[in-house]
């Protein structure tokens, strides 16, 4: 076991990360998130006033756009919308503006791997930007297997090809459980609760950079 | 062509492999018998198959097999219009959808709706909406879909059977019911509730007397309410088939209200006798 | 009275069933809906299958086309699935294009496909990098009452295994395909994926197999799709509340259960069509 755990610990390499806040003037909330090569632009819009055929009576409704780098967003965007927006959901407290909509708008700058964990540290920053309460922050990472049977955090794209399996998941920051899942390729209950493992390590430097960084912008600002 | 950014894209391009065939297809049987067996010139409609309920989130629902072609169609309704705009303060409004399903024809469809599809779905609104009583549901839609699940030829005529069928088992007021049947014209001879070959195909190399003819037929008014036909026909071919097919609604009519009277039943069972 | 509950309580309705275990339809907490499977009931598609899950009904369509193989595999061939929600199968869908919903559902059976290896994309390569087969398996809600995923993945396995392409040859003078289509062969099912969802009430109540109004009222949604070997070839959990690792492990093991179970009864179903024959 402690073998294992020694593996798990020597394991989780994240390549750099960087993030800006409030970049831009036009939204209330912006955020910029970088892993390596990996870059995306997230901006909320709202609380703002609803569509009368989208209106939640008691909740705020949450709006997830993901634009590609380049041509229309398709199908495989949708299926990543659909799994960033029902996590923002579960973090977000929308019973407190209800009949409102939220927007949540993300531009994929560049691809280079984890791209999904990308999408959702650069969702939690942004709403985390445009003050929207929340019970808990979360983020992202990515797992990926490879031919030898060994995790890999935060792959990138060539990684990622050559994976077995390719995992991400959100975790949330109060009890470090996940919140959300997005799988390819096929792999062992084993391997499973392995990357489980590794992601909620992984998970703690993500959050302490999320502290830190948000620290630095304050200790600027104020 | 703009891509369908809403769907998993295929290939560019791609071939049905009926039309690499390398040997030619079987002779059109002899006049005289048809395919299924049934007989040229006689009102010899293929069995039906129906049955009302089974979609349980529409108001009512009806599914109806006539040799191979196979519908499915839900109500949904009567309920506040969608359009604020055309909200009609004194009759309700009537919206049907007819689709078919990609893989219901010998070729494969596309999932955007063709104009044929529109076509098909506003000859059915025609063919209902004089039997429904609309002045009954003011300010309100009643939505007809139907979807072709296998096209074995007269979807048209089945599928305002099935409609009518769906309407009743959703308890909408109703003067009739609607039944449909259609016939193939081709030369002197006809046949009955063709078959997708049939309707398709042209036997006689006489090129007077082909077409296709649809009637909607109300059969306890004894009215028509909705008629589509196509190719050329002189007068007397035309009403002679108007009445072929009215003789073919008739023949169905019983197995209609068998299927109504048994969902009619199921829903309100008989008191017990005890 | 219980009727008037519902309709103003719905949550609450639902609450006072899970917690004597059991659900407003009479079933268990783990208990599935009868599944009911017909296969090869549309004859002009080369494969089709029809599944009920208590009332969801799809019904999977395969057709099979020629096509150019892809340039980045020229040994390949393509596996197309899209998933419809039309009108038809509930009120909550409207016409026109793709909702959000269907185009998940439908990206996530691509994904499915891929990861388990159903089909190796290579077997439908006819002639390296000329000819290749394209297989569009279109999925149709026929009714929608809750879990499409899982019936949409029994639909697609069925129709797969009935599915009978033609034989293709190229000949040699013109190098044009020439079809036989009397002459067909099945197609090489390597894996038997099997879906199975939850949704999990209040952050805690474990559910399976959903019905539409389950899903709407619950917190999460997840879905563990298994192979044969035990395998998991994809774990689907778009986002909502949290899960327990032994929750995660129960869901696991139910799945692995529904494999079996789903896989028997596909061999069952197809085995009694071909003694009809």
């Amino acid at each position: 076991m402690a073998v294992m755990e020694a593996r798990c610990s020597s394991s989780v390499m994240l390549r750099e990360f960087a993030c800006e806040q409030n970049f831009l003037s036009q939204p209330d909330g912006s955020a910029s998130f970088v892993h390596g090569d990996t870059s995306v632009y997230a901006g909320v819009y709202g609380p703002a006033e609803v569509k009368v055929s989208k209106e939640i009576y008691d909740r705020a409704t949450l709006e997830v756009l993901i634009q590609p780098k380049v041509g229309l967003p398709g199908v495989r965007e949708r299926s990543q919308e659909q799994c960033v927006r029902e996590t923002c959901e579960a973090s977000l407290l929308l019973s407190l503006h209800p009949r409102s909509s939220l927007t949540l708008i993300l531009q994929v700058l560049h691809d280079d791997g984890s791209l999904l964990s990308c999408l959702l540290n650069a969702a939690c920053m942004s709403l985390m930007d445009a003050g929207l309460p929340m019970s808990c922050l979360f983020c992202g990472v990515t797992c990926a297997i490879d031919a030898d049977g060994q995790i890999i955090t935060d792959p990138t794209a060539a990684q990622e090809k050559e994976s077995r399996a390719l995992m991400t998941f959100a975790i949330d920051s109060k009890k470090h459980n996940v919140l959300m899942t997005s799988t390819k390729g096929s792999f062992s209950v084993n391997e499973l609760q392995q990357c489980i493992a590794v992601s909620q390590k992984a998970s703690e430097k993500l959050f302490q950079f999320y502290r830190d960084s948000v620290r630095r912008r304050y200790s600027k600002t104020l | 062509m703009p891509t369908d950014t809403k769907r998993v894209r295929g290939p560019e391009a791609s071939q049905s492999p009926s039309l690499f065939v390398s040997k030619p297809a079987a002779a059109p049987p002899s006049l005289g018998t048809r395919a299924d067996g049934r007989r040229w010139g006689q009102v010899d409609v293929r069995p039906l198959f129906v049955r009302c309920g089974l979609v349980s989130q529409a108001k009512g629902s009806a599914y109806l097999e006539a040799g191979s072609t196979k519908l499915l169609c839900g109500v949904y309704g009567p309920k506040e219009t969608e359009r604020k705009d055309e909200t009609d303060m004194k009759c309700g409004r009537l919206t049907t959808d007819m689709r078919f399903a990609p893989f219901s024809c010998p070729e494969r469809g596309s999932w955007i709706q063709g104009s044929q599809d529109k076509d098909l779905s506003q000859m059915l609104h025609e063919s209902l909406q004089p039997a429904v009583c609309l002045q009954k549901y003011p300010r309100s839609q009643i939505e007809v879909n139907v979807m072709v699940l296998e096209n074995s030829g007269s979807v048209l005529a089945h599928a305002i059977t099935c409609a009518s069928l769906a309407l009743a088992d959703a308890g909408i007021e109703m003067y009739d019911l609607v039944l449909g049947c259609s016939i193939r014209q081709d030369g002197d001879s006809y046949v009955v509730d063709p078959s997708y070959t049939e309707q398709n195909s042209c036997s006689s190399v006489d090129s007077d007397n082909q077409g296709n003819l649809t009637v909607a037929f109300l059969p306890s008014l004894n009215q028509i309410s909705g008629l589509q036909s196509d190719g050329e026909m002189t007068e007397e071919t035309l009403t002679a088939g108007v009445r072929t097919c009215i003789e073919g609604c008739y023949k169905l009519y019983p197995v209609i209200q068998q299927a109504l009277a048994k969902a009619v039943r199921r829903a309100a069972p008989p008191p017990s006798e005890s | 009275m219980a009727a008037g509950f519902k309709t103003a309580e719905p949550l609450e309705y639902h609450r006072s069933f899970l917690k004597e275990n059991c659900r407003p339809d009479g079933r268990e907490l783990s208990e599935f809906r009868t599944t009911t499977l017909n296969i090869g009931s549309i004859s002009t598609a080369d494969g089709s299958a029809l599944v009920k899950l208590g009332n969801t009904t799809v019904i999977c369509g395969i057709k099979a086309e020629l096509a150019n193989p892809p340039v980045e595999g020229p040994g390949k061939g393509y596996i197309v699935p899209n998933v419809d929600l039309p009108p038809l199968c509930s009120s909550r869908f409207r016409p026109g294009p793709p909702g959000e919903q269907a185009q998940a559902a439908s990206q996530f059976i691509a994904d499915v496909i891929e990861s388990s290896e159903v089909i190796q994309t290579e077997d439908l390569c006819i002639e390296r990098g000329k000819l290749c087969w394209v297989l569009y398996c279109d999925l149709m809600c026929l009714d929608y009452d809750g879990n499409l995923l899982d019936a949409c993945i029994v639909a697609l396995l069925a129709a797969l295994k009935n599915t009978q392409l033609p034989d293709v040859t190229i000949s040699t003078e013109t190098s044009a395909p020439e079809v036989n289509l009397e002459k067909r062969r099945g197609l090489h099912i390597h894996k038997h994926p099997v879906a199975t969802s939850f949704c999990i009430f209040d952050d805690s109540v474990l559910i399976v197999d959903p019905t539409a109004e389950e899903e709407s009222l619950a917190t999460a949604q997840l879905a563990v799709v298994t192979d044969e070997e035990g395998r998991l070839c994809s774990l689907h959990k778009p986002g909502g509340t949290s899960l327990s690792g032994e929750k995660l492990q129960e869901c696991i093991s139910r799945a692995t259960v529904r494999q079996r179970e789903i896989q028997k009864l596909i061999n069952k179903v197809l085995h009694s069509v071909k003694t009809d024959q």
